[in-house]
């Protein structure tokens, strides 16, 4: 019974453990609703951490040739992220017509992306410590690397 | 004795597991928070940077049918930082090529040079039963204004750029312009309208001041 006990508290305490590394991030979470015939419903919700952990398994020739197509904007991408590290939770673009509305803004070291618009609705939330990780790893598998 | 230890053990280690376990969950609920709902506005979410960082703002108001909003909020720094990093077309390290600096065979450089030197006073004044212009420098700053009066519905520009800020932007090597030290030269002014535009259905202000948020 005890031996029992004490391996349920090894797994359990294992699953735990992931689970708090996995998550203590965040999740990024992407809804993306396409009012039309055909159109495209997608819900994902992917634990922050676990996406540069999975870069690492990405195939090198992959990596490279994503580098290589990213190449210009990937030191951009890095240098926004990590100037927006700095800043307060923030508004940065508001756009509001009658039936379409857009929002880009930072919250709790978060990038928020709003789209409402009457075809469609776009909503991206990720950690900027994971696009500023994923933005590293790609620049360090590029030409210059 | 020792059996009633082992199970206080191991209900501690549960307790502690599951407080673990739910730990994450918070996080996971903090950072699941819907999109902003419409009735609340960016001023009312966002908040006051409390730092002395400097804030370019442009806000687009239109009053047609389709009464849309533009708002776009930038810090000079993060601008500063980020131009250096795009290599594009014209665009280097912070700097925009010009073909040279003579458009419409005009010296730009010389016309600055020259607008530098003198003193405060009206360059350019023109009253005409269409439009009323005026290009002056005042107090160290450049200011262009424009009044349309062509259509019934009047329209008025004014442009107010501190000489500061023209400098720095030309104080790259020929044919360039310095972005990034116009910004950092930008950065160093006090509150103030760099650009306002009204018409009969659109207002246009671009400014600079130290919050993070529109009025």
């Amino acid at each position: 019974m005890i031996l029992l006990a004490k391996a349920a508290l090894t797994v359990g305490g294992t699953l735990v453990l992931a689970g708090a590394y996995t998550m203590r991030e965040g999740v990024i979470r992407i809804d993306v609703d396409e009012y039309r015939a055909g159109g495209s419903h997608v819900h994902m919700w992917v634990p922050a951490a676990a996406v540069p952990m999975a870069l690492h398994f990405v195939p090198d020739k992959h990596m490279r040739h994503v580098s290589h197509d990213a190449c210009q904007a990937m030191p951009i991408l890095h240098a926004i992220v990590k100037e927006l590290k700095k800043y307060p939770d923030t508004e940065f673009v508001e756009v509001d017509d009658h039936d379409q509305h857009v929002r880009i803004r930072t919250q709790g070291g978060r990038l928020q992306i709003d789209v409402d618009a009457p075809d469609q609705k776009v909503h991206v939330l990720c950690p900027l410590s994971t696009i500023e990780d994923v933005a590293i790893q790609i620049e360090q598998h590029g030409p210059a690397a | 004795m020792l059996d009633r230890y082992k199970t206080l053990f191991v209900k501690t280690t549960l307790i502690a597991g599951t407080a673990l376990l739910l730990l994450p969950l918070g996080t996971l609920a903090q950072s699941t928070s819907g999109p902003p709902s419409a009735g609340q506005s960016g001023s009312e979410r966002a908040t006051t940077s409390a730092s002395k960082d400097r804030w370019l703002h442009v806000r687009v108001i239109s009053s047609d049918a389709k009464g849309e909003t533009v708002r776009v909020n930038v810090p000079l720094e993060l601008a500063e930082k980020v131009l250096p990093a795009i290599h594009q077309d014209r665009i280097h390290d912070g700097k925009v090529k010009i073909d040279n600096a003579h458009v419409n065979d005009v010296d730009l450089r010389a016309l600055v040079d020259a607008i530098r030197t003198t003193k405060d006073g009206e360059f350019v004044t023109v009253q005409s039963n269409d439009c009323d212009v005026r290009v002056a420098k005042q107090s160290n700053h450049l200011i262009v204004h424009v009044l349309d009066k062509q259509n019934s519905k009047k329209s008025e520009v004014e442009v107010k750029v501190p000489m500061k800020v023209i400098d720095a932007l030309f104080s790259a090597g020929k044919d360039e312009l310095d972005l990034v030290a116009a910004l950092h030269a930008l950065s160093a002014q006090g509150d103030t309208e760099l650009v306002s535009v009204k018409d009969h259905e659109n207002i246009v202000r671009v400014w600079l001041d130290s919050k993070n948020v529109t009025d």
